[in-house]
């Protein structure tokens, strides 16, 4: 997974920053902030796709993070370890707003003739002008289509596709078995496929 | 054993090799439209990469500095908490009163309740309890044995149903 780093960040390895934040040094969490604040928002973005909640709970996260640091043994990498974190964090919230909206509002189940046919977007040859406004559209689309998965099918598709993370770094996440991260991959593909079809065959 | 979802994921992801690879291309029923398929599906992950992978984090140097408030602003109301319930409640003090209660409980438990229960248990209530009804003999016999201790004296009842006689062992002292 890639990092935001400066180069004379990058020079300080990982294990020692999270050594010294056990220590209770500040300034060294505070570099590992830095180097997993764009990633760790942007996928907590893709989740939730509301900027203001994002950054609310990316800082959630990472106070927590901040919190249980002393128990981080490195048996695992420290970005699998954080991603548990932030992935617990997201999912929480996002259950408990479910149930505050009185039921379900993801649909996992795949519908493969729901493609509006009337929603097709502008085809490439469109002016530079419109570009912004095809980009918002198609983004639009995007997390409305991701919004129908679960939380935990989200996770999974956006941790394979976007992080480019292996099965078994995505299991320890989640907490799961490599079997169960498979076949939630198997439905979330499923039915973004069918969802998304009309978009990702025309960009 | 895997499901068929799970090889058709790792199908995708080329991550299946060798026999494994030949046997799960072998069980498609139409293994040219499983390529387009599978082809399609990567068409998805590159255009969600393309898409999603560039959502940037504005102010980040304020997102670091209200996490550093956060922590210790957490840190300062953790100290006060402990101090505050720690000013009196050490752990040594904890041990010490936990043991003194536990002493007196102990005392209180075997001068007062100790000599009580020694006098409580009476040959005659011993004798009538152990003995039994034979069923082949009365069929219908029941006793039923009650203590009452409404008033000063204790007050031990015998009630005897369905005998024709009492046996012998009944015979209290």
């Amino acid at each position: 997974m890639k990092t935001e780093t400066t180069p004379a960040q990058a020079d300080v390895s990982e294990i020692d920053l999270v050594r010294r934040c056990q220590a209770g040094d500040t300034d060294a969490f505070d570099q590992l902030v830095t180097r997993y604040r764009t990633r760790v928002f942007a996928m907590i973005y893709n989740m939730v796709h509301n900027e203001q909640d994002a950054w609310d709970l990316a800082q959630e996260a990472f106070v927590k993070a901040w919190k249980s640091i002393g128990r981080f043994k490195g048996k695992s990498s420290f970005y699998t370890w954080i991603y548990r974190i932030v992935m617990n964090v997201t999912i929480d919230w996002l259950r408990k707003r479910e149930v505050k909206a009185g039921g379900a509002e993801f649909d996992d189940a795949i519908q493969l003739k729901e493609i509006d046919p009337a929603s097709k977007t502008v085809p490439k040859a469109d002016p530079l002008p419109h570009q912004r406004m095809e980009r918002h559209e198609i983004r639009d689309r995007i997390d409305k289509a991701i919004a129908q998965l679960s939380p935990e099918h989200r996770a999974v598709i956006l941790m394979k596709e976007i992080e480019e993370m292996q099965y078994h770094e995505i299991a320890e996440t989640l907490g799961c078995s490599i079997g169960t991260v498979m076949s939630r991959l198997f439905y979330a593909r499923k039915k973004l496929q069918s969802s998304l079809k009309d978009i990702y065959e025309n960009v | 054993m895997k499901t068929f979802e799970e090889k058709w994921t790792a199908w995708l992801d080329e991550q299946l090799s060798g026999k494994e690879l030949e046997e799960f291309e072998a069980s498609l029923p139409d293994l040219a439209a499983a390529r387009a398929e599978k082809h399609d599906a990567q068409k998805l992950g590159a255009f969600l990469k393309q898409r999603l992978g560039t959502q940037t984090l504005t102010n980040e140097e304020f997102f670091n500095h209200q996490i550093r408030e956060r922590i210790e602003r957490d840190e300062q109301e953790d100290v006060s908490e402990r101090g505050t319930r720690s000013s009196w409640w050490t752990v040594p003090r904890l041990v010490w009163c936990g043991a003194t209660a536990l002493a007196l409980f102990l005392i209180t438990t075997f001068v007062f309740l100790g000599g009580d229960q020694a006098e409580e248990q009476s040959d005659y209530l011993t004798q009538i309890l152990n003995s039994r009804v034979d069923p082949a003999a009365n069929p219908n016999a029941s006793i039923y044995i009650f203590e009452s201790n409404k008033t000063d004296n204790k007050v031990t009842v015998l009630w005897t149903e369905g005998l024709q006689s009492l046996p012998a062992d009944y015979a209290a002292k």
